[in-house]
């Protein structure tokens, strides 16, 4: 799921680079206040453990291998912020010195396995062991089901990435410049791979590592290390950074959410899938091809109508450009999924005062 | 130079040091006697102003070492002058990407100008005769060379107090010469220099006053001679084991000493 | 031995290990690159992997890759090396993932066989991929093999990374060994206590269990090393120096990296 240089045009690049930044700072911002003096070794090591992980070749049930992504155990182990960093820096050692992954595509890798990833794996494993006893086996399970998740989500977003590709990097004669496959190809070639082995890989490990901890160092699953840090600073202190930094996340993610519906143009914008994009574009393909496309489901077309209605017919013409609606497809997924973290984090805010005030 | 009073530390709930009372005076050359899980490289850490006791005080020239005092930079910057630490471990002491650069972290980190730091990394580079590494990755040293590098990096701040934790454990016999002989002639005229070991090979050479610890106290305190006389105390303190052989049909125990080299009985 | 997953990771730890020393190895010669200011290295090369994404042209992709191959020859970089290290994998690779575009890009039909169809679109497209990739891949690779790891932080510091950043590059690259010879030396360990090859649930609680390990050891080793950083008087801003000066070839190489990469940006836009 490293993306190499080459299969990203320059444009998604620097908006992926931007994506990822917006994490990195609020991470480190959480970080800072904390704590960044006592965080500096401990994510650095950590991003050296996540390393050596990637490096592991597992074996899998039915006899082949796989590689972990390790980003699950670390969102577990140091919590969202400290996980979104240690990746990113374990991921671009890896596309530094071991040419794994490219420097261009940096951002989007990050995006993807470092901030996608550890949020994913975060809430998913969060929600599902809430209220659990360090020693339960329902940690095991849900690390090993947030492990699946978190590297298929961060795989979707890749093959989304990849997908959008042709549709606004083509040349005249519409040769791809960058990755050639469609959202159509993309998405099930890249999701096969990692809802099999990928996805496989990282919940063997992670939910073998907290098996391991319950046993050999439960301390490390009571709480994010980076969090038990914070408590020597004093839990007064930390209250105020929680909420500006949430409130922050929601204008994100309201933005992401809100810029498709608010500005997109045509209902073509949507591509690929547009009912009449869905039925036209089969035959000029390949049989191979044509097999993987799903007939325009009729629900689609209402919703197509609810979509174009409120467009201003004064938006400039590269908001009706079809890439350009690919991309806010991509935003307006992502911001779902911040919506639904916040959601989830909300939640389990809720209990744990409940469980406090008891 | 240090003074500590009823000292108690225990790591999440592990107690580590019971009710340790202690002074060490400017200048004195100690080493801290005990077997592992005796509390030495605890003590060692809050005589650097890295663990605050839990209770009692730890006091350095007078000023306690709490969390509240060592916040303050008019005080910690000078006190991390002139107090030092080696870790036993090189590799958690190693963090920097060459050898230079490691012997250049702690001045640094003391803001020291540019010319001086540079003057005193090369300076302490050539004094410790490993100026052939300077541009070498930590991670591709030999253990010996290891443990110079972080003995240079605390020397090069030239400190009055060098706290050393293991300094020999784990090297092969002539490294361990090696770092006694830097330690040694580093030590000059009014140094203090506190050593935390288990090897009784090495005291005589280091240490001039020997403090054998037990369980987290003070178990024997004395000159180096008299406590290395005094077999009984050694064995009680887990230092020598009994030696249990026959000559001919006689089958009697004593006291053994380990050392590299010569087996001593 | 005991079954695939110690012998393969314990060969990819060896290869990266392997790796590095390689580096630093063609580092130290005295080549083209290895002359100029590391800055000058990082910035050039990044603009002309810059270039390499940005342009539209399959002739000036091959053209930057030419530049490419000359550097290494410049900075006496084997060539063979580049080819193990960076042609195959990469060919195998995006080889391998562009394939299936010469069928089923859209376009303007040159042969058909049966049901497939090759596509002069999809053969341009596959060819301008596999190109890209290779010489984006070569140029970043020529950065890492002629720059001590050291110089490279030193060059991201210059270039105004934020420090703390580079301080957990530094330490995390400085960690992988660490954590790299513990994880061989667990393998070892349990590779001469076993014969045979073990089943496969078995594999994995072991590897599980060595990446606990591993872990636990993390934390341990990042407290000690804070309270190391700390006892040196680290207080949560990292100091560097930068020993680098500019020379008037810097300056002209700089140039010349610009301009190359701005020349082909622009005729392959």
């Amino acid at each position: 799921m490293h993306i190499p240089d080459g299969y990203l045009s320059p444009s998604t690049c620097a908006v992926l680079y931007a994506g990822a930044a917006a994490g990195w700072y609020v991470a480190l911002r959480r970080l800072k206040r904390v704590l960044l003096t006592r965080v500096i070794p401990l994510i650095s090591v950590f991003a050296a453990f996540s390393f050596v992980v990637m490096m592991f070749n597992l074996p899998l049930p039915g006899g082949t291998t796989g590689h972990a992504l390790g980003v699950t155990i670390a969102a577990i182990v140091l919590g969202p912020s400290g996980a979104i960093l240690a990746l990113s820096i374990a991921l671009a050692i890896q596309a530094l010195f071991f040419g794994d992954g490219g420097i261009s595509t940096l951002g989007a890798n990050c995006f993807n396995m470092a901030i996608v990833g550890s949020l994913v794996a975060y809430g998913a494993y969060r929600l599902m062991s809430a209220r659990a006893a360090v020693g339960d086996r329902r940690r095991i399970i849900a690390a090993g089901i947030a492990g699946y998740v978190a590297v298929n989500a961060a795989a979707l977003c890749a093959a989304m990435e990849f997908g959008i590709q042709p549709m606004l990097f083509h040349d005249a004669s519409g040769t791809p410049l960058y990755a050639p496959y469609r959202l159509g190809v993309a998405i099930p070639a890249m999701m096969i791979g990692h809802l099999t082995f990928a996805g496989m890989a990282e919940a063997v490990i992670s939910a073998g590592i907290v098996a391991y901890l319950q046993v050999a160092d439960p301390a490390l699953l009571s709480r994010s290390l980076t969090l038990s840090y914070t408590s020597l600073v004093g839990a007064a202190k930390l209250r105020p950074v929680a909420s500006s930094t949430r409130r922050l996340w929601i204008a994100v993610a309201m933005l992401m959410l809100l810029t498709p519906l608010g500005i997109l143009a045509a209902g073509t914008a949507w591509g690929e899938w547009s009912p009449a994009e869905l039925a036209r574009g089969a035959s000029s393909r390949a049989a191979a091809v044509r097999s993987l496309r799903p007939e325009a489901p009729s629900g689609m077309q209402r919703l197509s109508h609810l979509w174009t209605a409120p467009f201003p017919a004064y938006a400039p013409a590269f908001v009706r450009s079809r890439g350009f609606g690919y991309l806010l497809s991509a935003m307006f997924g992502v911001g779902l999924l911040l919506c639904l973290s916040l959601a989830a984090q909300r939640v389990l805010e809720r209990q744990r005062r409940r469980r406090a005030a008891a | 130079m240090f003074e500590l009073r009823e000292v108690f530390f225990d790591y999440d709930g592990v107690p580590a040091l019971q009710g340790l009372s202690l002074d060490i005076a400017k200048g004195e050359r100690v080493a801290l006697l005990g077997a592992n899980g005796s509390g030495k490289s605890t003590l060692l850490r809050l005589l650097d102003g890295l663990y605050p006791a839990a209770k009692g005080a730890v006091l350095f020239e007078g000023a306690p070492l709490t969390a509240e005092h060592l916040q303050d930079d008019s005080f910690t910057l000078p006190f991390r002058r002139r107090v030092a630490l080696v870790f036993q471990n090189p590799d958690v002491q190693l963090f920097n990407p060459t050898v230079w650069d490691e012997v250049a972290f702690a001045p640094l980190q003391l803001r020291w100008p540019k010319e001086q730091v540079v003057a005193r990394v090369d300076e302490t580079l050539r004094l410790m005769g490993i100026s052939a590494l300077r541009e070498r990755p930590p991670y591709r040293l030999s253990g010996g060379e290891k443990k110079r590098v972080a003995l240079a990096s605390v020397l090069v701040l030239d400190p009055e107090v060098l706290l050393l934790d293991e300094p020999t454990a784990t090297l092969d016999p002539r490294s361990q010469s090696q770092v006694i002989d830097l330690i040694q002639e580093w030590k000059g005229s009014s140094r203090t220099v506190i050593t935390a070991t288990h090897q009784l090979e090495i005291v005589e050479d280091i240490a001039d006053r020997i403090i054998v610890m037990e369980e987290g106290r003070v178990a024997a305190d004395g000159a180096t001679g008299q406590i290395l006389g005094d077999r009984e105390l050694l064995l009680r303190a887990n230092l020598v084991h009994a030696h249990r052989h026959s000559h001919g049909d006689v089958t009697h125990s004593h006291p053994h000493v380990h050392s590299h080299g010569k087996h001593e009985h | 031995m005991s079954g695939r997953f110690l012998e393969s990771t314990a060969m990819g730890f060896a290869r990266a290990i392997t790796r590095a020393m390689e580096s630093e190895r063609i580092a130290r010669q005295r080549g083209l690159l290895q002359r100029l200011d590391p800055r000058v290295r990082v910035v050039g090369l990044l603009s002309l992997i810059l270039a390499a994404t940005l342009t539209r042209k399959i002739g000036v992709v091959a053209a930057l890759f030419g530049v490419a191959v000359l550097l290494a020859i410049l900075s006496r970089v084997s060539l063979l090396l580049l080819l193990r290290r960076v042609w195959l994998v990469v060919l195998a690779f995006t080889g391998v993932i562009a394939l299936p575009a010469i069928f089923i890009t859209p376009g303007t039909v040159m042969a058909r066989t049966g049901a497939l169809q090759v596509t002069e679109q999809g053969l341009r497209t596959a060819t301008l991929l596999v190109l890209r990739v290779e010489t984006a891949v070569s140029l970043c690779s020529l950065l890492v093999l002629c720059t001590p790891w050291a110089m490279v932080l030193q060059s991201l510091r210059a270039l105004r990374l934020p420090r703390e950043a580079v301080a957990m590059l530094a330490m995390t690259y400085r960690y992988v060994f660490l954590l790299v010879e513990t994880a061989s030396q667990m393998f070892e360990s349990r590779r001469s206590r076993r014969v045979g090859i073990l089943p496969g649930a078995e594999q994995r609680r072991m590897a599980a269990r060595t990446a606990g390990v591993l872990l636990s050891k993390t934390v341990e080793t990042s407290n000690e090393v804070y309270l190391a950083m700390q006892s040196r008087g680290f207080r949560g801003e990292v100091e560097t120096l930068s020993s680098l000066h500019m020379t008037m070839w810097d300056y002209i190489g700089l140039l010349l990296f610009l301009l190359a990469g701005a020349f082909a940006a622009w005729i392959g836009r």
